[in-house]
């Protein structure tokens, strides 16, 4: 295989795998800590079901029993039941109020993003802001986000969970994720230094001397690195959303494998890793995507060219 | 479209307002047999029903499902007849089976529960006489049967007849009551509804328990009244709690009594006089006022100490033992001295070691009493000993504290709470098989085991008041605890709010009389 189409193709393998290789590794770390929830519900010395309970759960042959009990049920849609966080209720049902909602939450955030790369990228948003966006972007995260729960909570009361309230709370948590650990400021800067670059390139200046687009030039050859950039920014989001999430209380993904890892519900630990898993695998195959896409358009021949 | 108009109406003619309120946490649990925490034991309050309770206005025990009740087999069981009409929330009839049902799931092995092994030593069976007459059989004869009947009873058609109830039952998140109000537990709060039925018929149509989140941001927004209530307002914020005329703070027993849990097996604090030193060398008051802020001369304080490990109000408290609301140094020293510990330099050296003092406290006791840990840590070490100080996590100290694994502590500060049963036998007695499995530092002493039974054995009230009062006598000269206090909790609610008659432990066991005027 061509070195220009491996790269593609490892992301297209990674994608593939990762999904499981992450609850694998989240099953290796709960294992090595102590405590297991079996004993925390029914511990031996006040209770006689222990043994009971740990071989309802799979917890009673060791990690890889564990693992490829839960692998086995993941691949039919089979999560089982919480045991600790929201005890009886089915963790793919929990999956399926968190995955959309973080997804929304992370696009959010990622809209801001993409406004500011391409207004940067146009020039549509001018230099002298960037000290602006730095020096939002020296606040944390945490800090917009306990600012902002704090202002639901006074402001809803009682209502702060109501459907209205909870689309504001996406809103400032998206903001947050957006505009806070320089992840807009860092965007727009990156963005605009790449294609600054790329405009001062001969082709580029050749260009625009034969009245093209200078953009129709210049983003075929930045493309690869912009998704890379990007890529790396949602991936910054989604680990940043679990902070978010938990502070503001929204009922993503981040906010499952908080709750499911304090609880020690490992059915829902390794769930709501699994959902992160896939969207960074979503995004590895995005990316891929992009990448082949590119590596077509760049060598294709041109139309209307007379041998 | 029409969907959208049909639920806003909907929500137009929607009859009572929403009763909002703070919980300390949201429940781990809506099963009464997985009940990890006092939130799990007031939310099962509202959603089922328990045979027996104490009234809160007269103290008498009383029931809301039973008619009449009689001693049967020798005094060895109880005959229970059940009212009629009475009904679970998804309408099916509640009866003798209902009660049996849940007398076998307790039994059962397969209920991995803490709590329902504990009733192993209480039930022995259940049988079904007629429809609405149950037989309860116990294992042995009670002098206080009746106050062994305080358990919630489950419904029978939810689990099939299976009584094996495991904790990842649906029920344990949704479950079906008989209770004035029926409940659901989601992420972020438990929503109740009110439920009529023959036996209840609350005032008030909905409730919304939200976890608590930071105090001063609860407290704001009680006064903006975006909740209309907190069952546990910190020590800090209740002086604002109660100047504002839109709010009142009211007294919540929890019937709980802190103490100081002393390691008896280190060589150190073998002696009894060493414990009884560390007594003296502890300044209740000062405790009292530092960390929960009450004053000395402060009238009906929140906080009355305690001499034993029973509250004053409780009929086994003995009056006749005092308690030591000061310290008293040089008594402390001379007891020091009289058990062999030397001082060198201003410390205290057992066998030319010096000692350094292990204390532990549960997390979440800190919020209750900020800076109690460290208060006790600088009064011991203004008596000359060293210390280190750890916060303990809830579930370590379930599963390590309570099972008797924390031999390396030599302190353990902690709150032991009391509902129906005030039976402290598994907190004192040697750990044996099924006895003293509460037992902190695995205290082992004969003539303490030989009151317990004393109590276990007892046919009448006067029994088992004369075991426990010559038991508190003892344990306060012996001393595997420093007994501190107990401390009510105080709830605040809005004026709105009316007739909240606040039961001891269970907090809503009176609740259909509560009114919600907005």
């Amino acid at each position: 295989m061509s070195a220009r189409w491996l790269r593609p193709a490892v992301r297209l393998g990674a994608a593939l795998v990762l999904p499981f290789v992450v609850p694998g590794l989240i099953t290796g770390l709960i294992w090595a800590l102590p405590g297991d929830p079996a004993s925390i519900i029914c511990p031996p010395e006040l209770c006689s079901g222990t043994e009971a309970l740990a071989e309802r759960w799979n917890l009673d042959k060791g990690p890889w029993h564990f693992f490829s009990s839960w692998v086995s049920g993941a691949l039919t849609g089979d999560f089982g039941n919480s045991w600790r966080l929201q005890q009886g209720i089915p963790v793919a049902e929990l999956l399926e109020e968190s995955i959309p909602t973080t997804a929304a939450l992370v696009s959010l955030g990622l809209l801001l993003l993409i406004l500011g790369a391409t207004g940067a990228a146009t020039r549509w948003l001018p230099a002298k802001l960037d000290p602006v966006l730095q020096a939002v972007g020296l606040v944390p995260a945490v800090v917009m986000a306990m600012s902002a729960a704090a202002a639901l909570t006074i402001g809803y009361g009682v209502e702060q969970y109501s459907d209205q309230a909870n689309l504001l709370r996406l809103g400032l948590g998206a903001l947050a994720l957006g505009l806070a650990d320089a992840a807009l400021s860092g965007t727009v800067t990156g963005v605009r230094g790449l294609m600054e670059s790329e405009r001062r390139q001969r082709y580029v200046q050749m260009a625009i001397l034969r009245g093209e687009g200078t953009l129709s030039n210049a983003l075929p050859n930045t493309l690869p690195a912009l998704a890379g950039q990007m890529r790396a920014r949602t991936l910054h989001l989604l680990s940043g959303a679990a902070v978010v999430e938990v502070v503001l209380q929204i009922n993503g993904l981040g906010d499952l494998l908080w709750g499911g890892t304090l609880a020690q519900d490992f059915g829902v630990v390794l769930a709501a890793s699994f959902g992160f898993a896939v969207l960074s695998a979503a995004l590895l195959l995005l990316q891929a995507l992009v990448e082949i896409g590119t590596e077509l358009h760049v060598r294709r021949s041109p139309g209307g060219v007379v041998a | 479209m029409q969907i959208a108009l049909a639920g806003a109406l909907a929500t137009v003619v929607s009859t009572g307002a929403t009763l909002a309120f703070y919980e300390e946490s949201l429940p781990t649990s809506m099963n009464p047999l997985y009940a990890q925490s006092m939130v799990d034991n007031r939310v099962h309050e509202l959603v089922l029903d328990r045979l027996y309770y104490h009234s809160p206005i007269t103290n008498e025990l009383t029931s809301n499902v039973t008619n009449q009740w009689e001693l049967a087999e020798g005094g060895k069981a109880v005959r229970l007849t059940l009212k009629k009409g009475i009904r679970w929330h998804d309408g099916k009839g509640f009866g003798a089976k209902d009660v049996c049902f849940t007398v076998q799931a307790m039994l059962d092995e397969g209920t991995t529960s803490p709590i329902a092994q504990k009733q192993r030593a209480v039930f022995a069976g259940c049988e079904v006489e007629k429809d609405l007459v149950a037989l309860v059989r116990f294992t042995k004869i009670f002098h206080n049967p009746r106050e062994r009947l305080g358990f919630q009873v489950l419904p029978e058609h939810i689990f099939e007849g299976n009584t094996a109830i495991p904790p990842d039952h649906p029920f344990n998140t949704r479950p079906v009551g008989s209770g004035p109000m029926k409940g659901s537990m989601g992420r972020r709060g438990v929503a109740f509804e009110q439920v009529d039925n023959a036996h209840h018929e609350a005032d008030i149509d909905k409730m919304i328990l939200q976890e608590a989140q930071d105090p001063l941001v609860q407290v704001r927004t009680l006064q903006n009244n975006g909740v209309q209530g907190i069952i546990a307002v910190p020590p800090p914020y209740r002086p604002e709690v109660a100047a504002s005329d839109e709010l009142a703070l009211k007294s919540y027993d929890l019937r709980s009594w802190w103490f100081v849990a002393v390691n008896p097996n280190k060589a150190y604090l073998a002696d009894k006089r060493v414990r009884q030193a560390l007594n003296q060398l502890i300044n209740r008051n000062e405790l009292r006022q530092l960390s929960i802020g009450v004053k000395p001369d402060e009238q009906n304080p929140p906080c009355e100490f305690i001499s034993g490990p029973f509250v004053q109000s409780s009929p086994y408290y003995n009056r006749a033992v005092e308690v030591s609301p000061n310290s008293d140094k040089d008594a402390a020293f001379a007891l020091l001295a009289q058990a062999g510990l030397k001082q060198v330099g201003g410390r205290w050296q057992y066998k030319g070691q010096p000692i350094s003092l292990r204390i532990g406290i549960k997390a979440p006791l800190e919020i209750e009493a900020p800076d109690l840990l460290s208060q006790i840590g600088n009064q011991l070490s203004a008596g000359g000993f060293d210390r280190q100080e750890f916060k303990i996590s809830v579930d370590e100290w379930n599963t390590k504290v309570l099972t008797g694994q924390s031999d390396d502590f030599d302190l353990l500060v902690g709150k032991w709470s009391f509902g129906l049963v005030e039976d402290v036998n598994p907190l004192f007695h040697s750990r044996s098989g099924d006895k003293g499995n509460l037992n902190i530092f695995n205290y082992n002493e004969k003539a303490v085991d030989s009151l317990l039974s004393q109590f276990n054995t007892a046919r009448t009230d006067t029994q088992a008041q004369d075991a426990y009062h010559a038991l508190h006598e003892l344990l306060a000269s012996e001393l595997p605890y420093l007994f501190l206090w107990k401390l009510d909790t105080k709830s605040a609610w809005r004026t709105e709010v009316r007739s909240n008659t606040i039961t001891p432990y269970y907090y809503w066991t009176v609740f259909d009389a509560w009114k919600f005027e907005p």
